[in-house]
């Protein structure tokens, strides 16, 4: 394979990040233009994905914070609430809401083959089907608590919550408008762990009219609540219903 | 057939000779027809010239030479016969002229022909019968009578009439021949022939049904005219009459079935109405004591199924009602008086005790039902533990009044009862502990053994967990006394006087004794605290590494106070003032923020409320608690006077010392104002406090459990926590929910992965 070296602009900050691991990648052929590593079609290159890292962080830090986040989300064309944002982020299994360090970045996309935004737009699609998995939905649910959360709190803030809950369950559980509006007139002002892994599986299992729900079913007390608030509510609409 | 087998031998001692095979049926005729008369002889009772012998012999040849049959037929003809034509035929003529007479008459003379006839018969019944399984003489004969004479129509039905009209007459008063009944009974059991089925369907069914409808009318009327009590001894008197009858002149067989038919009609059938009687039943008579009345009725309805348990739920009705109207809140009823509150549900309960053993002979079920019901109303009133540990402060403190060493042993003994009806134990550990350190520092125990006697009892009923602090309470006051030796002795050496106070300090242990959710304030006046300071440097340098922190809510002063009379006003001089104006002296007794209070008028004459505020720094209601006492109580103990003389306080007043003050007594005791029994803000303070306290234990059974066990499901673990902390508290289940809760969070438990519902231990 003929060794040619590109003499480019970009190649001081190549060589900056040459501290790292040079793995041998030969970007695009078809092309001898500087641009070519944004193609769709090249093979993913680390340092390229590091490359792109730092259009996001400021000077040389190795953390892209909420500013090169936003930046970084424009720059796909993806809203930072977009759901497909928190999946992105269980890919890169970052610690920590707002924030990507360059192991975290650099990890999630080798595995996603992104070192890009076109690459990054392709597989939208991908990511968002990744919801549909029973499975992987249920990792991506819980890893958002840890998330989403303060870190010096053990707990998610109830603000904090509901987003959360109405992004995640919104659209997929039928009763989850009840449970925001309980939520809303409730004393809780956090949710802890237990809770919110429990919120999914109620809505998985429990029917909509509540008939499976067992008193017995070793569900945390705010779910008990819940059903109970429910049922009252039910109550007084059948009786306002036949009036 | 035997033949000799040798020819020839003329042997004569035995020669068998062999019996004709066939014999001449004329010859067997005869021997018939001499059976025939024999046997209608006796059954005209002839028999005295017969041979037995030779009708026996006759018999036994019919039946060797195979003419058992005719014999058997022959019999029955001739009893049928007789029993037909004669028997019968006098039975009926007699049907309304000595009927049971005749009948008896007859029967008996049957009885004796047929055991004459079965003895001549006697190789018959042997083989014939035996060998072709047919009745036997004597049952032939009592069939045939049974069938021909007794169930005939007329006179079966004549015999029952007869029979029940006799039954009923004696019911009524009348006089019967017994015998004569007596003896028609005995003929229907023997004409059952092993079994009772005549007797049965003759007699005893229709004198059944008969009594029921009998006693079915007269129950009605019976309770239409009479009380309870009354009614109750009617019934008695008629089982043990029906029971007497059937015993001595029906069928013994007989006693228990007509019972059971009394029972029925006259108890089981109106256990309600008896029970419930208006002005007569269980609930009048528990009203009114009627010991008796109640242990009648008691034994009554024992004797049929569900008596006792309808009298025991009117029981229990009423003495629910009884103890919900001591302990609820009401206008007519003293329930802030803790004292007569506790006093109350004991006389209750030795009402009952009363009932119990005397009326209900001890009964378990009924003792079973009182109880609950006690420990049903007992815990209505939250307050119920309160007042539980204040009436046995009040037993165990000094000056009770009225009451021997012994009394007061059986007082706490039934308090003790009342105790374990209590489902909120710890609540009453927190207030005795309360009640215990007060009477312990002001001195007010009645004695050590009393006190030490009534731990003993709780220690018994509730372990030692219980009473270990409250032991440590005591080993702190002895300790305590120790030091103050060895402190007196130190002074002595270092020749200090601590500048002529004597002090007494009790050391606390923090833990043993009732927290304070932090010390309160005070500014001691300076004497005091360096005396005291002296004994802070004694002890610690004693006992390094601890932290001595002075209480001045608990403690006390004697003071010498000095009053100096009224001032006089320049040149007059009042004749009329007799008394002395001159300096009187007094010791007063006070508490240690009086004593805060009263120090300073040692500088100033007078002082404003403010003033006094800023410079002892005790908390305003403490301060305000402690002016009243000081200057608005009795004359007697008025040491302060106030202006404006008001009964409020208010920041602007001033105090200042009554130099008026007398009292008869040199030695004045300043009472402080107290309330019986906690207000209620200090009630709710107590009750967090225990809310807090049981979180905590719940936390610590739940996992002591989880720990031993490893795995549990959830709803197992409930119950066993509920189990493990039932003789303190009946923690809710929500409550344990929430605490596991808790738990899950701070990573001591995990669910499953697989089942929710499971829970396991975090090492």
């Amino acid at each position: 394979m003929p060794r040619r070296r590109r003499v480019s602009a970009n190649d001081d900050s190549t060589r900056a990040c040459s501290k790292r691991a040079r793995t041998t990648v030969v970007s695009s052929r078809k092309s001898s233009k500087l641009a070519s590593h944004h193609s769709p079609l090249s093979a993913f290159s680390s340092k390229q994905c590091i490359t792109w890292f730092h259009e996001y962080t400021n000077a040389d830090e190795d953390v892209i914070g909420p500013e090169g986040m936003e930046k970084f989300c424009e720059d796909i064309g993806v809203e930072p609430e977009n759901i497909v944002m928190l999946v992105l982020a269980w890919k890169l299994d970052a610690k920590q809401m707002g924030f990507f360090t360059l192991p975290e970045w650099l990890k999630g996309f080798s595995e996603i083959l992104c070192d890009s935004v076109e690459k990054v737009q392709g597989k939208l699609e991908y990511l968002r089907s990744i919801l549909n998995d029973p499975v992987q939905f249920k990792s991506i649910y819980r890893y958002a608590f840890d998330f989403a959360r303060d870190k010096d709190q053990r707990s998610m803030d109830i603000d904090t919550a509901k987003a959360m809950l109405t992004l995640l369950l919104g659209r997929q559980w039928v009763l989850y408008s009840c449970f925001h509006q309980f939520l809303e007139q409730s004393k809780y002002r956090v949710i802890n762990k237990d809770q919110w892994c429990n919120i999914l599986e109620f809505s998985r299992t429990i029917l909509p009219d509540l008939s499976n729900y067992d008193v017995d079913g070793a569900w945390p007390v705010i779910l008990d609540e819940f059903v109970d608030w429910l049922k009252t509510r039910q109550q007084l609409h059948i009786e306002v219903a036949q009036m | 057939m035997s033949l000799k087998s040798g020819i020839g031998k003329k042997d004569t001692k035995m020669r068998i000779r062999a019996f004709p095979v066939t014999m001449d049926e004329r010859y067997v005729n005869s021997i018939w027809e001499l059976l025939k008369n024999a046997i209608q002889e006796i059954q005209k009772k002839n028999n005295g010239g017969l041979s037995f012998e030779e009708l026996y012999r006759n018999a036994y040849t019919m039946v060797l030479h195979k003419h058992g049959e005719m014999l058997y037929k022959g019999l029955r003809h001739v009893v049928t016969d007789h029993l037909v034509i004669k028997v019968r035929t006098s039975v009926i003529m007699s049907l309304n002229n000595n009927f049971l007479q005749t009948l008896n008459q007859a029967w008996n003379d049957h009885q004796t022909s047929m055991v004459m006839i079965r003895d001549i018969l006697m190789y018959m019944d042997r083989v014939y019968v035996q060998q072709n399984n047919v009745d036997n003489v004597y049952n032939l004969g009592l069939m045939i009578f049974r069938d021909q004479v007794l169930h005939h129509g007329q006179i079966k039905d004549h015999l029952q009439q007869t029979l029940l009209d006799m039954v009923m007459c004696e019911r009524k008063g009348e006089v019967v021949d017994r015998g004569a009944v007596k003896n028609a009974c005995q003929m229907l059991m023997v004409l059952g022939i092993d079994s009772r089925t005549v007797y049965e369907e003759d007699f005893e069914r229709p004198f059944l049904h008969q009594s029921a409808e009998f006693f079915r009318l007269e129950s009605q009327k019976f309770l239409g005219e009479n009380s309870a009590s009354v009614y109750i001894k009617k019934v008695e008197a008629r089982i043990n009459e029906e029971a007497e009858r059937a015993a001595h002149y029906l069928d013994k067989s007989t006693v228990n079935p007509i019972i059971g038919v009394v029972e029925k009609e006259l108890i089981c059938k109106h256990m309600k109405t008896i029970v419930e009687m208006e002005n007569s039943g269980v609930i009048h008579m528990l009203k009114n004591h009627k010991t008796e009345d109640l242990a009648c009725m008691y034994k009554l309805l024992k004797r049929v199924d569900g008596g006792l348990e309808a009298m025991s739920q009117c029981v229990s009705s009423y003495l629910r009602e009884q103890g919900k109207a001591l302990v609820t809140e009401s206008e007519d009823v003293d329930t802030k008086n803790p004292i007569n509150y506790v006093q109350n549900l004991l006389d209750l309960k030795d009402r009952f005790d009363h009932f119990l053993h005397e009326s209900f002979g001890d009964d378990m079920k009924f003792k079973q039902v009182i109880s609950s019901d006690f420990e049903y109303f007992l815990n209505l009133n939250l307050k119920s533990p309160e007042y539980l540990s204040l009436f046995i402060d009040d037993k165990l403190k000094k000056g009770v009044k009225g009451l021997t060493e012994q009394e007061v042993e059986l007082v706490l003994d039934k308090t003790m009862v009342l105790f374990r009806f209590l489902q909120e134990k710890d609540v009453f550990e927190r207030y005795y502990k309360q009640h215990l350190a007060k009477r312990l520092l002001l001195n007010k125990s009645v004695s050590d053994d009393s006190e030490k006697n009534m731990i003993s009892k709780l220690k018994t009923e509730c372990g030692c967990q219980f009473t270990s602090k409250l032991e440590g309470m005591f080993k702190d006051m002895t300790v305590s006394n120790t030091t103050m030796e060895e402190f007196k002795n130190h002074i002595q050496a270092m020749g200090s006087n601590l500048s002529g106070v004597d002090l007494y300090v009790r050391v606390l242990t923090t833990g043993f004794w009732p927290t304070q959710a932090s010390s309160p304030k005070c500014t001691i006046p300076t004497t005091p605290r360096q005396a005291f300071e002296i004994f802070k440097r004694f002890y610690l340098a004693k006992h390094s590494g601890r932290q001595l922190t002075l209480q001045p809510q608990l403690g006390s002063a004697d003071l010498n106070a000095t009053f100096f009379g009224s001032k006089k006003e320049d040149g007059a001089t009042s004749t009329l003032n007799k008394t002395s104006s001159g300096p009187r002296k007094h010791i007063i007794q006070v508490s240690t923020y009086q004593m805060c209070i009263l120090m300073l008028f040692n500088q100033r004459d007078k002082l404003s409320y403010e003033e006094i505020q800023t410079e002892t720094d005790i908390g305003e209601k403490d301060l305000i608690r402690m002016l009243q006492s000081l200057a608005l109580g009795k004359l007697t103990q008025r040491i302060l006077v106030k202006e404006p003389k008001c009964k409020e306080i208010e920041p602007t007043h001033i105090f200042s010392v009554n130099d008026q003050f007398t009292s008869k007594l040199h030695r004045v005791k300043i009472q402080a104002v107290v309330a019986k029994g906690e207000s209620d803000p200090e009630r709710k303070e107590t009750r967090c406090k225990v809310d807090e306290d049981r979180k905590h234990e719940i936390e610590a059974a739940i996992v002591r459990i989880m720990k031993a066990r490893k795995r549990m499901q959830h709803n197992v673990l409930v119950t066993e926590v509920t189990q493990q902390l039932k003789s303190r508290f009946l923690p809710s289940p929500v409550i344990i929910k929430k605490r596991i809760e808790g738990l899950i969070e701070r990573e001591y438990l995990a669910r499953t992965p697989e089942d929710r519902k499971v829970y396991t231990y975090v090492a």
